[in-house]
Parts: C-alpha cells; structure tokens; sequence
C-alpha cells in the first residue's frame, strides 16, 4: 500500500479519511475530481475537502465504498445503514453520485 | 478484496485493505508507508476489547474481524508509548448512540 495510491477525504470537522484511490472511484463525483486534467489541488495533494458532508457521514460513506468493493468481488453481505443517518447519507450519496 | 479495517488515531481514520490470514506486522508495514512511523514504534489496539495486537500473529488470530475499529498509538520520544487517543464527532446523530460503544 503506497501513499500515492491513497486519498484523503476530509469531512465538515475537519476529520480525516484516508482510503484507497480505488475505493474513492467508487463515487462519480471524486473519480471527475481526481482525475481531471489541469492541476487542481485535488488531484495533486489527493486531499478533498468536504464541507457540506459530516464526519459520521463521511465515514459512513468510506465504509460503503469498501463495502461495494467487497460487494463486486462476490462477498454479498447487507450494508446496515443507522434509520437516523437515512436521509443525510441519501443528500451526500445524491451530490457524490454514489 | 476480502476485508478491511479501521485505524484511528486523533481525528484521522486509516481505511487498511488486508487478509484475515495477515499478521500484524504485515498491517503495521501497510500503515508505515501512509504514516512514516516504523512498525517498531506503532502499537496496535482492537478497540472492542482493549487488547493490545501482537506483531506475529495473525488478524484472525485475534478476532479482528472486516470493518473492525484498532486504535493507533505510537511510541514517544521517552520509549513509552501514548495513551488511546480517538477523537469523535460531537454531532447530533452520535449523541444517540448513548452507551458509546457503538462505531
């Protein structure tokens, strides 16, 4: 596992994430974000800055991202999602196109 | 992939791919890389139980199971290593959880 094959998502509290570029992929929006060309910050640092999305979120949604991973590759299990986190999650997987 | 877990150290969560037949040692490599901290001075701590992770053996071995919560902690500059130090959100939807244990 290398530093350049990673991401850092960072949530409203300024907590954060670090995952798997691939596991990141999973989300349309940071894939356009990380791989567009020109030299965004985004894609230089690997860092994205979330403002909008909590920290209970954020992680909620890494967790689904390697979930999904695990998910492709033929492991079903469900993915428990807490019913007071439901629209929240839902606000943040619209605007991540997950 | 076949599964992952999650190391947390202050406000920051590492998400670790690994292999429930990977050692310890193997994790605390994985995490020198994104950290820059020897293995040797990286102290690993399953979170439900407190336990302290021991280098030679095994995830499995240890009960860590996919999506498991391990505290990091790291050795200080008088050997010793630092105390369990996670930070959590204070939002609206944690305080709910009441009895803390859950992630």
């Amino acid at each position: 596992m290398n530093k350049d094959d990673t991401v850092k998502l960072i949530s409203a509290e300024g907590f954060e994430f670090v995952i798997d570029k691939k596991a990141a992929m999973v989300s349309q929006t940071i894939r356009n974000m990380l791989t567009s060309p020109g030299s965004f910050s985004e894609t230089q640092l690997g860092q994205v800055t979330f403002p909008e999305i909590s920290t209970t979120i954020l992680e909620k949604i890494c967790q689904y991202f390697y979930w999904s991973m695990q998910y492709a590759s033929g492991k079903e299990t469900e993915f428990h999602i807490e019913p007071e986190l439901t629209l929240e999650l839902m606000m943040a997987a619209n605007y991540l196109h997950t | 992939m076949s599964m992952y877990i999650r190391v947390k150290r202050s406000k920051t969560t590492y998400f670790i791919q690994c292999e429930p037949t990977e050692t310890i040692l193997n994790v605390k490599e994985k995490l020198q890389n994104l950290i820059d901290q020897p293995a040797n001075d990286q102290r690993l701590i399953l979170v439900g139980t407190g336990e302290v992770l021991e280098d030679s053996k095994s995830l499995a071995d240890q009960k860590v199971e996919n999506d498991a919560v391990v505290a990091l902690t790291l050795r200080k500059d008088d050997n010793e290593f630092e105390e369990v130090n996670i930070v959590r959100p204070t939002d609206f939807y944690q305080s709910l959880d009441g009895d803390g244990s859950k992630w």
